[in-house]
């Protein structure tokens, strides 16, 4: 995992249920840790930004282009916010998602490599390769 | 369905990897389609950011154990391959435009958020406090 991408990492936050069963006290704690960790990327040059998601939106989806609701209150899958990392490894960038304030609680990050370009036109690239071989 | 977000919409586009099936010929139709897709919504201001994500990556987890596993990418369905931040005000307006993507006909879906600018801990802290000022 020694992977690295010149482009940052996108760190997303899954889960938009697991706060719901914490006290007051708890879910001002772990806001604040979110927070100040956050802030603490911010200044150490490593996070570019971040938001978090409304629990509402719609889904648009295949040929015809169907918009359906999604479940997006209170599911484990639910995208519920992300962090845009500029550090340069695939190690780095999963060190800070072990520092996420919500994975006691159940949440779960999913680190990706942001592609330089679209990945659809580097498979272009390797078929236009063969033509050419 | 008269949402409207002063912060935007985020597109996440998931898919398998759908163009590993194609021709030549078709996988350059759809990357000219889905570069005039962009480039018009960036001409109309309506972007203001996008991300492609590559395939590998990572997932952790757990409750205090932090598992991390790495995340089964390549197969899946469910696999975000982008991101678009839109600059529009309404949600019609956002799936519109969500629509007129050209994957869509190899069975991307694209899953449409407003933006928010409010912590979600800070929201639901403020919900439970309501009923004791009641």
């Amino acid at each position: 995992m020694s992977t690295q991408s010149n482009n940052g990492y996108l760190i997303i936050f899954r889960g938009t249920d697991w706060y719901k069963g914490l006290s007051p006290e708890q879910m001002q704690q772990v806001a604040d840790n979110w927070m100040a960790w956050f802030n603490r990327l911010k200044d150490e040059g490593k996070c570019a930004g971040g938001n978090p998601l409304e629990r509402e939106g719609k889904i648009v989806s295949g040929k015809n282009k169907v918009v359906s609701d999604g479940p997006f209150a209170e599911s484990k899958e639910t995208i519920g916010g992300y962090f845009l990392l500029t550090v340069s490894t695939m190690d780095e960038a999963v060190a800070i998602a072990q520092q996420c304030p919500g994975l006691p609680y159940g949440i779960r990050v999913e680190v990706r490599p942001i592609a330089p370009q679209c990945p659809i036109k580097d498979e272009l690239v390797s078929k236009e390769q063969l033509a050419h071989a | 369905m008269n949402i409207s977000n002063q912060n935007g919409y985020l597109l996440l586009s998931s898919s398998d990897e759908w163009y590993n099936d194609l021709s030549l010929e078709e996988l350059e139709k759809v990357v000219q389609q889905n570069k005039a897709w962009v480039d018009g919504l960036v001409a109309q201001g309506k972007v203001k950011g996008g991300l492609a994500l590559g395939r590998q990556g990572a997932i952790v987890s757990g409750n205090n154990k932090r598992i991390i596993s790495d995340g089964p990418f390549a197969e899946s369905k469910e696999v975000i391959g982008g991101t678009l931040v839109l600059d529009v005000a309404t949600l019609e307006e956002a799936i519109a435009i969500a629509k007129g993507c050209p994957s869509l006909r190899y069975n991307t879906h694209i899953e449409v958020r407003p933006i928010s600018d409010d912590c979600p801990l800070d929201a639901r802290l403020r919900q439970l406090q309501q009923p004791a000022h009641a």
